[in-house]
């Protein structure tokens, strides 16, 4: 029973690291690039939806409006920023996205403080028991949540013209300009639909770790790693990779001695590490991630 | 008319006298200012270390890494711990120097089969294994509380306060390392790292073992890395956790890419920016400074992608090239000749104008990444 | 009235190689056009320049309307579509998707129905593998899709680069075949561009050759084809 009690905890935040490795792989797909800040676009977002309950909002409300106000956000980074650097060394793009990381780290540290913060959480904090098993609300919420943000985006990108223009555009750019399609504009929104999966992850993700301007690096590391599995380029496959990682850590941070609660970290570096050299395009990848 | 000829970036001369008067104010300088100020030099010159061992990685072999904080940790827990235990000064910056070399050429291993985004997400994972992992370990490195250590006292001998002492030999052995490094990438082994930078493919083309390359860089990076550890500790006695925090290797990348890659004077004005930035700010909590470093970031790579030293021989050449341009609009006989070669040498290679932006990919189509 | 009219056009890559030198060249409305000349004489890079996809300067009008400040993207919405050398298909999304991109700008839905039928009627080979990633089709069919994606965005001019461009010969019959019969049904005009000139001309009615970045000689096919010292000096025979 001990198990399934750190599958149900894994899932769980398997589930947020799912939301942020989507928010990557939309980018990713979208520009080639992989966006180290999208973390804490989230952070800075999350801390507007924590200013917003302060002023009495509802929880829900106030993340939803961050989630909306992070669409602008993400459309401004790619439209100011990213494209300027377009078309450049790969090395150049990593350190314009680490930049911007600790910038935006230094601008939620200089408005709010360094000091964590609780966050109210989207759901009652119930306990369901389920055979021996203690499921939250919260954790049972965090899943259902992201069922439904794949289930949206699965209808946007397979159902929509939107999405079909999306899809073109991170094929190929210049044959979708050659369609008319507006190519500038769906990045932007490529970039703003990540940027509000970003903020989901970084609010679902804030009740149990507390706000906190560097909230969100462990849960990059995660991202990043089930991105990496899943291919990058596949929204599927990061998702899945993410509930696999989020089980692994849980699992070897209870069964495995060295490991522990303390360096669950390295469990996703090792499996990102592993699938690198054995199949860089991922488990579930078409493509090259890695250049040589 | 050869317009391959190549200026100077900035003369020879010039260059020994700057050295020559810098050197000479460092000398005297810690007999007149406060023991803060030496310290605060004493740190940029330990830091300069450690960015330079990033700049030999990140800027000559164009291999990113975002986890340097790593190893300088393991070096400066090294210290730490082998000055507490009462080892010989001379062996404790032996090991380190050798142990994060080692753990460099392990992480190497892996990461020499990686470029650009992979080894960037590989690397940025470091520090959060390093930072939990020096906590587990307290019987060694004294947990989350970290290390004080008795380390860089003065000699009685040498009439010198322990702030002048530990300017001096941090200084010296910068100095030392800095040389070394510098002269590492000149000639043969600097041609070799260029190539490998520009064009993996050519590199093994030419016959050039790329991977040996990559992971003798790699380890003298970490052990560069390490060193500055050591030099650090030896300044500040101290070490923690809070000594290699996650944003620490993205910090020092930053510092690198403002400092100027590809240029030992850059290295150095990294290192003054990374260690000056939290004094300006003048704030106890010295997170904040982050805001700055990212902002100057992001500045210098839209406004100055060669950094605040390439920025600097800019202008030294333009100085040239204006006052070349003055010459010829005066009746006077200047050649075209000249103004050709002037003209031309502004076009120099990449290694001379240290910049990120000349090794632009291929094609700007992305559709190049379905290869 | 002209459809499509360049005056002395040039343009540049953007590292700032110049390819074209002033380029004057008038299309008519419903006719085919053929680009002639030696590689590397400006034949791609003039429809690249009409496309906005090179940094253009002079004169170029489209339907009356000055294009030359336009992008991409808002010069196809104006109903030019250029099938660009090597295919240029959406390699990772299915057939299907690619006419659907093709269409994405449409708003009649009914006529863009009509328009992928007669599309599969053209190229019968697509409609079996409509649901194939686009990337895994044959060269050939590859060309197909691109020619029918282009039309499925209802163009008033075609730009065709190169369409026989490493087909088997018999493919290339089928493709061409095709679009000699495009201009009937889609009422449109057709500027194609051909290393086999004796293809092109055959079914042009007016005919450009360009020498280095410039307009050599411009006049109907027909006079183009029988006129031996042009053969000899610029069609290789």
């Amino acid at each position: 029973m001990g198990a399934l009690q750190q599958v149900v905890d894994g899932l769980s935040a398997g589930s947020i690291y799912a939301a942020l490795a989507l928010a990557l792989v939309l980018v990713h797909r979208a520009t080639g690039v992989v966006n180290f800040a999208q973390g804490e676009m989230g952070v800075l977002m999350a801390y507007v939806a924590w200013s917003l309950t302060s002023a009495g909002v509802p929880v829900l409300v106030a993340v939803l409006a961050a989630m909306a106000l992070s669409f602008p956000l993400g459309v401004a980074t790619e439209r100011f920023l990213i494209r300027r650097f377009h078309g450049q060394d790969g090395l150049v793009i990593v350190v314009v996205t680490v930049g911007l990381l600790i910038l935006l780290n230094g601008i939620v540290g200089a408005i709010w403080g360094y000091v964590s913060k609780p966050f109210p959480s989207l759901f009652p904090n119930e306990v369901i028991r389920l055979g021996g098993v203690a499921v939250t609300v919260e954790q049972i919420g965090n899943l259902v949540v992201l069922l439904a943000v794949v289930a949206g985006l699965q209808i946007i990108f397979l159902r929509t013209r939107f999405g079909l223009s999306l899809r073109a555009v991170a094929d190929n750019r210049e044959s979708s300009a050659l369609s008319g399609l507006a190519v500038n504009r769906l990045l932007m929104a490529g970039w703003g639909m990540a940027a509000a999966l970003g903020t989901l992850a970084a609010c679902l993700i804030a009740p149990k770790i507390f706000l906190d301007p560097s909230m969100m690096n462990a849960v990059l590391v995660y991202s990043l790693a089930a991105a990496v599995l899943g291919g990058l380029d596949s929204p599927v496959g990061a998702v899945v990779a993410a509930l696999v990682i989020g089980v692994a850590e849980n699992i070897a941070g209870a069964y495995i001695d060295i490991i522990g609660t303390d360096l669950k970290i390295a469990v996703p570096l090792l499996l990102m590490v592993v699938v690198l050299l054995g199949r860089p395009q991922g488990i579930f990848g078409r493509r090259e991630v890695v250049r040589v | 008319m050869n317009a391959r000829i190549r200026q100077p970036t900035v003369p020879w001369l010039v260059r020994v006298a700057a050295v020559v008067v810098a050197l000479a104010v460092l000398v005297i300088l810690p007999q007149q200012s406060t023991p803060y100020d030496n310290l605060q030099i004493t740190l940029v010159a330990a830091w300069a270390v450690v960015i330079a061992g990033l700049n030999l990685l990140t800027g000559y072999a164009g291999q990113i890494s975002l986890g340097q904080a790593a190893f300088f940790g393991i070096g400066a827990y090294t210290t730490a711990i082998t000055a507490l235990h009462g080892w010989p000064v001379v062996l404790s910056f032996a090991l380190a120097f050798l142990l994060p070399a080692t753990v460099g050429a392990l992480v190497a291993i892996p990461a020499v089969r990686l470029r650009g985004h992979a080894l960037a997400m590989i690397t940025i994972s470091l520090p959060l294994v390093a930072v939990p992992l020096a906590k587990r370990l307290d019987g060694l490195t004294g947990g989350s509380q970290g290390l004080t250590t008795p380390i860089g006292s003065a000699p009685t001998w040498s009439g010198l306060a322990d702030d002048q002492w530990a300017y001096y030999v941090v200084l010296t052995v910068a100095a030392a390392l800095l040389a070394l490094a510098h002269v590492a990438v000149r000639g043969r082994t600097g041609r070799a790292l260029s190539l490998i930078r520009t064009s993996e493919v050519a590199a093994v083309t030419t016959g050039i073992p790329v991977r040996r390359y990559k992971m003798v860089v790699f380890a003298l990076a970490s052990g560069y890395g390490g060193a500055g550890g050591f030099l650090y500790v030896y300044c500040v006695r101290f070490v923690s956790p809070e000594s290699l925090d996650f944003l620490l290797g993205i910090t020092l990348l930053c510092s690198l890419v403002v400092g100027g890659l590809r240029s030992s004077a850059g290295s150095v004005v990294a290192a003054c920016f990374y260690v000056y930035v939290p004094n300006l700010v003048g704030d106890i909590n010295p997170e904040k400074s982050s805001l700055i470093y990212g902002a100057v970031l992001l500045l210098v790579l839209l406004f100055a992608p060669a950094g605040i030293a390439g920025a600097a021989r800019g202008l030294w050449r333009r100085r040239k090239l204006l006052a070349r341009k003055l010459a010829t609009s005066w009746p006077a006989p200047s050649t075209p000749t000249g103004y050709l070669a002037v003209a031309g040498s502004t076009e120099t290679s990449q290694e001379e104008n240290g910049g990120l932006t000349p090794t632009r990919s291929t094609a700007s189509n992305p559709s190049s990444k379905t290869r | 009235m002209s459809l499509l009219e360049l005056r002395g056009v040039h343009a540049s890559y953007s590292d700032g190689g110049q390819v074209l030198h002033g380029v004057d060249l008038t299309v008519q409305e419903g006719g085919v056009t053929a680009l002639l000349g030696a590689n590397g004489a400006g034949k791609t890079s003039t429809l690249r320049a009409v496309s906005g996809m090179l940094r253009r300067g002079g004169s170029l009008r489209f339907d009356g309307r000055e294009i030359t400040s336009l992008r991409t993207d808002e010069i196809a919405r104006l109903g030019i579509a250029h099938v660009p050398q090597g295919r240029g298909t959406l390699t990772g999304l299915s057939a299907l998707d690619n006419l659907r991109v093709g269409s994405a700008r449409r708003r009649d839905r009914r006529e863009v129905e009509r328009d992928l039928e007669r599309c599969l009627n053209l190229f019968p080979r697509l409609r079996q593998r409509l649901g194939s990633t686009a990337g895994n089709l044959s060269g050939g069919e590859q060309q197909m899709l691109a020619i029918a994606r282009a039309l499925m965005s209802r163009p008033r001019l075609l730009l065709l680069d190169e369409p026989s461009l490493g087909l088997a010969p018999k493919i290339t019959v089928e493709v061409f075949e095709a679009i000699a019969g495009l201009r009937a049904e889609w009422s449109l005009a057709i500027v194609i561009v051909e290393q086999n000139a004796d293809l092109a001309l055959g079914m042009a009615q007016q005919a450009v050759v360009l020498e280095s970045g410039r307009v050599a000689i411009a006049g109907t096919a027909a006079a183009l084809a029988g006129n031996d010292d042009v053969r000899q000096a610029y069609l290789g025979g």
